[in-house]
């Protein structure tokens, strides 16, 4: 009977629930609640947004949207006498030639990356009760909706018709998301009115919120700087010229004294207002990969630059006319794009003068400076003569001549209602199809017409 | 005279019958075939006098001359001696008919006559002498609808095991396996894209008896890990008695079971000029010759091409070598038991550079503290040190220089590997590098066992098994693809895992007729690993190869992961007068691994038996000695394989070099195991006492919450390993199929027995729902619902056009009437896809047989499969004519080409870097039937008289031989060997290089004292 006692003890250990010990976390993650448990998760996850965007992130190496991808999408998609495409990669070659089908890989990871990003904005914005330090709350705040704000944006005109200057808009654009990630989410597409609306909000209370400076992360002059271009896109050119007039006042940036200085540098340069991080150890240079010889670390000139953009210059002298150089193989190629660890998809200084000086000359005002006066003191650090006299298209052409290659030409034509490659601005094919994929996975989603 | 003769006759008569109505002692020793044999009841026919033999076999009782004496013991045949003039009377009991054999099923053990699940018993006889490196490829053949398939020609390869047919898709397809009831740890846990078999830590000669359970009714009790089936291992223990070693020695020669015939280096000059010449690209022969002439000698090293003519599939394989020693002492007293044993066994592959070595060690302990407690140590100790080579899809692969070209040399004059081969030269990574990879396993099981009532008993078992793998790798500089001065990789991944059981028995008779079994327990399993490794890049020189000599450190990884699972269970079984048996079990389980909102399953199963054999109105069919029906239900689950796949996770990264998280996995509170219920009929039937048996037996398994990922809207923010997916529970499966056994005793004499068993199992296997109904295609294989999973989906290959040379395929595409269109085309983009066969095979079989005759014993196993297909990946580059590179073709190509008008062949025009059928469609499926002799023995043991006089009890010498025969239409190296680096769950069915499976000639001796 002495063995019952024994037995007892015995049973009782073995029955005492082990369903305490089911509780088992991971060692290499952690779980979504104790992820925004703090302020400090709070801001390593808008870090992870930084990251998403320059596609590191998620546990996926994927391709990003700001390792380049965004740029080199635009210098191809609105591409008509600027560039030639020699590459292999199918997507691209469809996007050059302006014959996209609805699964194009490059528009579909595109768009999913987009939402990733968001999803990692919204839970910053969300948990913005964790900080208790104002400054540093309204910090993380401000760069959060910047991310948001650029995001939709870059969203916004590529995969919806350009906004329509008189208002109405009621064209379609793309879902707004500003709540958390949903398995369960299900919404229809947003009007691009509605989308531009958003993105205005958001950056300018990233302005109000953002700091003056904050390393190479966003500070409010880039927030302000990216308004600029959103109303340019809007042909709200009074705003436009308010903005980035503060930006060039205020921010503390100055361009640089020659052309080829602005991209001489691995690092921002004082002309940089804002880039994306690429290092030895993380991401990926995209505009590297397409448009430099193997040597330098790209495909040997997938993109090469046609002869018909050099003689958009009207002077031999101009240090612009002369930034590239021939591959083994005879094809001209861009000097912008040759250092392997160089940040990518800068938005730099010189973009604010050219927009100050088209916004002064189509309101029929100076402000900060007298336009003629701005675009011959851009053209002068690139050893380029001083204009004579201003006309728009000879403001256009100097956006050409300036940001070539750096993915304005697609924007710039469809405000300005020019023709790309042949199209009219407004056609069809000139906007990406909603992927396949996602309109799989959520019917609510009209497709774009063409497509 | 004559009174004096009569009476001494009669004196002498009287005398005799004196003597023969004396009393006299009788003694003797009564063993079986491995040993001596306490408690053998011997009686004196007609009477109740009687004795038992002692512990050492030995017995001595007062007979008379003629007396009859009867020797008998439980599950052994009875045997009847007549007493004569020898005082000595020694008899060999002999096991009797499977009937009563004991069957091991989970927490317990059951008579085979009684039992009512379907559970396939192979024991130590039907294992042992195969040489394997693994235990997998001991059972081939021998269990109805187990299909074991080693992967393919590595030592170290994997082994797919499935039991009924595939039941899930994306969390494993692997049976559980439980050693002496301690599940074991069974992840393949390569370093490097092939698989690594962790069953190659297990001596295969420590093995009593391997139990597979198959229908619902034996797995439930395993709840949710049971549905691919259950393989109980049990090792051997000591038996009381005299003390009896056995040592085992064998040298086997192996070689591949298949090798292909590739060009030679003229039969290679010629069809590549040919090839030239039809490609278009010249404007005439002198110009395609000229081609050819100019390229050729880029390969040939020091030599001059025109005078080479390399083997190169020769440089690939070598002879392989096998020595392999066990030794094992089994013995004890009343109180204590032990089995101890240990061995060494080292192996050469049929590949180069590949060996093993592995030594083990393991005692197992019984000991009877008092009448009522009895403890229990199981403890060993193995230690695999294996050369491995690369995965099947690495360029440096042994098997991928058969595509290298015959006027290549392999070496230079200065004994050098030539780098300058059309593809990257292995023997440099032969001679360069190497991969050692060492698993150091320590199984161990306590457990005790008290009698608290005499019908109530309590088991407690605490097991331990700790896998521990350490991979040092070095590539030298002159090794192919490397950049930096050299490099090492060095990782240590130990996983260790904690089990506990613990179960009341309660075994009771009601009256004679009655017997009730019950059991009711608990089982707790903890997982826990720990990984890391280091690279180091930059060497001094090549004789520097540790990670501390490196120049710089390069890349570093560590990691953990852990799982627990609790389980509660209970069974009861219930027989009723011999002949009507029901049996009823339950067990919840709950796992770290399922969502927080499904916590627990709870698996029951049921199953009832008739013996209609024992009904009166059947017990005088002399006929008839067996006949059972027998029926199960019941469900298991299947755990998801993901640790952490219900959680919402963000993992860590950085940017700029700042460190930051985000988003990696989206939650799924609900993710639970896939559900798989199972229903068995089945007969056990036995004519002729028995010399005539077997079993019929008809399955259904459905597989329900099939674990997929989930498509997610990209608007959801939602990340997922593959393109914003979450882990859900969505889609369905079946099998279904016959297994028939018969198992017959042809002759049975004194001197010779003959014993054949055969077995075949059909699976008919089918996805019946899949997320939206959707098709999941990926590489050549498809899910879709209707067919079974991963059916290969791939373009027809029709065959040559007789006229042009050209490569067709059928269109396939549909017609306005639902029919299809099966005209050709040459263009492969315009022809659609088809399902055209399955991976998996529709019918297994095996066919066994064993004759002793005196002392000479022989055996054999044959095994067949049917219904499967395999894809060779490779066929693109060797059976192309040159339209996709350089690389030697198949003799075959060279035979069957097509080259004039006219000509009728399924092997199209060869031209050179042209593709001309050299897509991937059906030309390079083929059909995979075979039937193999899988093993075959011959064995002589001393006889009795010889063995006595050397106080031995046995000595055997024989000669086996494996895979030595082989019958196919498979024109690839072998039917079953597949790529180790390229087939997951759902891509299958594809070889590429793969080594055919060794053919193995052993010679052995086993001697027991």
């Amino acid at each position: 009977m002495k063995y019952l006692r024994f037995l007892m003890i015995i049973v009782s250990l073995c029955m005492i629930s082990c369903e305490g010990e089911l509780d088992i976390l991971p060692q290499q993650s952690i779980a979504e609640g104790p992820a925004t448990a703090t302020a400090d998760n709070i801001e390593a996850i808008l870090i992870g947004a930084y990251d998403t965007a320059g596609g590191d992130a998620n546990g996926l190496l994927d391709d990003g949207n700001y390792d380049g991808d965004l740029a080199n999408i635009a210098v191809l998609f609105g591409n008509t006498d600027q560039v030639d495409w020699n590459g292999t990669f199918a997507n691209l070659r469809d996007v050059y030639f302006k014959q996209m089908v609805n699964n194009n890989t490059g528009a579909t990871t595109a768009y999913g990356n987009f939402y990733l990003m968001f999803g990692a904005t919204n839970t910053v914005i969300a948990n913005l009760d964790k900080f208790t330090d104002q400054t540093r709350r309204d910090r993380v705040e401000g760069e959060a909706k910047f991310l948001r704000g650029l995001g939709y944006f870059d969203m916004v005109r590529l995969f919806g018709q350009q906004y329509n200057a008189g208002g109405g808009n009621t064209q379609l654009g793309v879902p707004i998301v500003l709540d958390l990630p949903d398995a369960t989410r299900l919404i229809p597409r947003n009007t691009v009115e509605e989308v531009y609306t958003q993105v205005i909000a958001d950056l300018t209370d990233a302005y109000n919120k953002l700091p003056d400076s904050n390393g190479i992360r966003a500070d409010k002059y880039v927030a302000r700087a990216v308004l600029a271009r959103v109303y340019l896109q809007q042909g709200n050119f009074a705003a436009a010229r308010d903005a980035a007039d503060d930006v060039i006042q205020n921010s503390g940036h100055s361009l640089m004294p020659n052309f080829n200085a602005v991209f001489d540098s691995d690092d921002n340069t004082s002309e940089t207002l804002f880039s994306w991080v690429i290092t030895t150890q993380e991401g990926q240079n995209w505009h590297v990969v397409h448009f430099a010889t193997e040597a330098l670390g790209g495909r040997d000139g997938d993109i090469s630059i046609a002869d018909a953009y050099l003689d958009k210059f009207d002077s031999d002298l101009d240090e612009r006319k002369n930034y590239n150089y021939f591959s083994d193989t005879g094809l001209r190629l861009t000097s912008k794009y040759t250092r392997q660890f160089s940040n990518t998809e800068q938005i730099r200084l010189a973009e604010m003068h050219l927009i100050r000086a088209e916004s002064n000359f189509r309101e029929g005002t100076s402000v900060g400076l007298d336009p003629l006066v701005e675009i011959n003191t851009l053209r002068a650090r690139s050893s380029a003569p001083a204009l004579g006299s201003l006309t728009l298209d000879l403001i256009l052409n100097e956006r050409e001549l300036e940001l070539g290659f750096e993915g304005f030409v697609l924007y710039d034509y469809k405000r300005t209602q020019r023709n790309i490659g042949g199209l009219p601005y407004n056609d069809n094919k000139l906007v990406f199809p909603i992927p396949q994929s996602a309109r799989d996975r959520n019917s609510l989603l009209d497709q774009n017409p063409g497509y | 005279m004559e009174v004096k003769k009569i009476l001494i006759l009669l004196l002498f008569c009287i005398s005799i019958t004196s003597v023969l109505a004396q009393e006299k002692t009788i003694s003797g020793t009564v063993t079986d075939d491995s040993g001596s044999l306490p408690g053998v009841s011997i009686i004196i026919k007609g009477t109740t006098t009687g004795t038992e033999t002692d512990f050492d076999g030995n017995y001595s009782i007062k007979v008379n001359i003629g007396d009859v004496l009867v020797f008998s013991f439980v599950g052994m045949t009875t045997k009847e001696k007549t007493v004569g003039i020898p005082n000595v009377i020694d008899v060999v009991l002999i096991a009797d008919n499977v009937l009563d054999e004991v069957v091991v099923v989970g927490y317990g053990t059951q008579s085979k006559r009684l039992l009512t699940d379907n559970v396939a018993k192979i024991d130590a006889s039907q294992i042992g002498g195969i040489s394997t490196p693994s235990l997998q490829g001991a059972l081939i053949a021998k269990a109805p609808g187990v299909q074991i398939t080693q992967i393919n020609g590595k030592l170290e390869g994997g082994v797919k095991v499935i039991i009924r047919g595939l039941s899930s898709v994306s969390a494993s397809q692997e049976p559980l396996y439980v050693i002496d009831g301690i599940e074991m740890n069974n992840r393949n846990i390569s370093s490097i894209g092939a698989n690594l078999n962790p069953m190659l830590s297990l001596n295969p000669n420590d093995i009593a008896s391997i139990d597979i359970l198959k229908d619902a009714s034996a797995t439930a009790i395993y709840g949710a890990k049971g549905t691919n089936g259950v393989i109980l291992i049990t090792t051997k223990r000591g038996k009381q008695g005299k003390s009896q070693i056995s040592i085992d020695f064998s040298t086997s020669y192996g070689e591949p079971t298949n090798k292909r015939d590739w060009l030679n280096a003229s039969q290679y000059e010629e069809l590549l000029r040919e090839s030239a010449f039809n490609s278009g690209f010249f404007a005439d022969q002198a110009e395609s010759d000229a081609w050819v002439d100019g390229r050729l000698p880029r390969y040939q090293g020091d030599d001059d091409w025109r005078d080479l003519d390399t083997d190169w599939q020769e440089e690939a394989f070598q002879d392989s070598y096998v020595q392999d020693v066990n030794v094992s002492i089994s013995g004890g007293n009343e109180k204590t038991t032990s089995f101890i044993s240990g061995s060494y066994n080292d192996s050469e592959g049929i590949v180069r550079g590949n060996s093993l070595k592995r030594y083990s060690m393991r005692a197992n302990i019984d000991h009877k503290v008092n009448k009522r407690f009895m403890l229990g140590l199981n403890s060993s100790y193995s230690s695999t040190i294996i050369d491995r080579i690369a995965g099947d899809n690495a360029f440096v692969t042994p098997l991928q220089a058969i595509a290298q070209i015959p006027t290549s040399a392999p070496y230079l004059s200065n004994g050098e590997p030539n780098p300058g081969t059309l593809y990257a030269n292995f023997l440099l990574q032969d001679r360069h590098s190497f991969r050692k990879t060492a698993i150091r396993r320590i199984l161990a099981k306590v457990f005790g066992d008290l009698e608290i009532l005499p019908s109530l008993s309590f088991r407690s078992e605490l097991g331990y098994d700790y896998l521990s793998q350490t991979v040092d790798r070095n590539t030298g500089r002159l090794a192919p693809f490397q950049s930096t001065n050299g490099q090492t990789f060095a990782s240590d991944d130990g996983t260790e895992i904690i089990s506990t059981n613990n179960y009341f028995t309660y075994n009771n008779s009601f009256s004679e007729s009655s017997n009730l079994n019950i059991i009711l327990g608990m089982s707790y399993t903890r997982l826990k690993n720990r990984t890391t490794s280091v690279t180091g890049d930059g060497f001094p020189t090549d004789d520097f190869r540790s990670i501390s000599s490196a120049a710089t450190i390069s890349a570093g990884t560590g990691t953990f992961t852990n799982w627990a699972q609790v389980g509660y269970f209970a069974r009861a079984t219930y027989d009723y007068k011999n002949k009507y048996i029901l049996k009823a079990s339950i067990r919840s389980d709950a796992s770290s691994r399922f969502g927080k909102d499904f916590r627990n399953g709870y698996f029951p199963a049921a199953s009832v038996g008739w013996i209609l054999s024992e009904e009166i109105f059947l017990q005088d069919a002399d006929i008839l000695s067996n006949l059972k029906l027998r029926a199960s239900w019941g469900t298991n689950g299947n755990t998801p394989t993901d640790n952490f796949g219900s959680l919402g996770l963000y993992g860590g990264g950085g940017y700029n070099g700042v460190s930051g998280i985000s988003f990696t996995q989206g939650e799924n509170k609900d993710l639970k195991w896939e559900e798989t219920t199972q229903t068995n009929v089945g007969i056990d039937f036995g004519f002729l006492n028995n010399r005539i048996s077997g079993e019929i037996d008809y399955y259904i398994k459905k597989t329900d919450d099939l674990i997929f990922r989930d498509r997610v809207a990209f608007e959801a923010g939602i990340p997922g390993t593959i393109d914003h997916t979450v882990l859900k529970n969505i889609g369905n499966l079946e099998n279904k199929g016959f297994e028939f056994v018969v198992n017959t005793v042809n002759i049975q004499t004194d001197n010779l027995t003959w014993k054949t068993s055969f077995n075949i199992a059909t699976n008919d296997n089918k996805i019946t729902n899949l997320p939206n109904g959707a098709d999941l295609i990926t590489g050549r294989n498809i899910l879709r619902e209707g067919e079974p999973i991963n059916a290969f989906y791939m373009v027809e290959y029709a065959g040559v056009n007789s006229q042009t040379g050209d490569a067709e395929y059928f269109l396939n595409t549909e017609n306005p009437d639902g029919t299809l269109n099966r005209g050709r085309t040459n263009d492969f983009s315009q022809a659609q896809r088809v399902i055209l066969g399955n991976p998996n095979p529709d019918v297994i079989g095996g066919l066994s047989s064993t004759l002793n005759y005196k002392t000479i014993d022989f055996s054999f196993t044959f095994q067949g499969q049917w219904g499967a297909s395999l894809f060779n990946n490779a066929g693109t580059f060797q059976e192309t004519g040159f339209g996709n590179g350089l690389d030697n073709q198949d003799v075959y190509i060279y035979n069957n080409r097509w080259q004039n008008p006219g000509d009728i062949t399924d092997v199209p025009q060869a031209r050179l870097f042209n593709n001309n059928g050299h897509s991937n469609s059906s030309r390079y499926l083929q059909e995979a039937d075979f039937i193999r002799l899988r093993n075959v023995t011959i064995g002589y043991s001393l006889p009795e008289n010889v063995l006595e006089k050397m106080r031995m009890s046995k000595v055997r010498v024989y000669v086996s031989g494996l895979n030595l025969l082989t019958f196919t239409d498979y024109r690839g190296y072998d039917p079953e060997s597949s790529s180790d680096d390229a087939n997951t769950n759902t891509n299958v069915g594809n070889t590429f290089y793969s080594a055919p499976p060794a053919k193995v000639y052993t010679l052995g001796v086993n001697l027991t004292f």
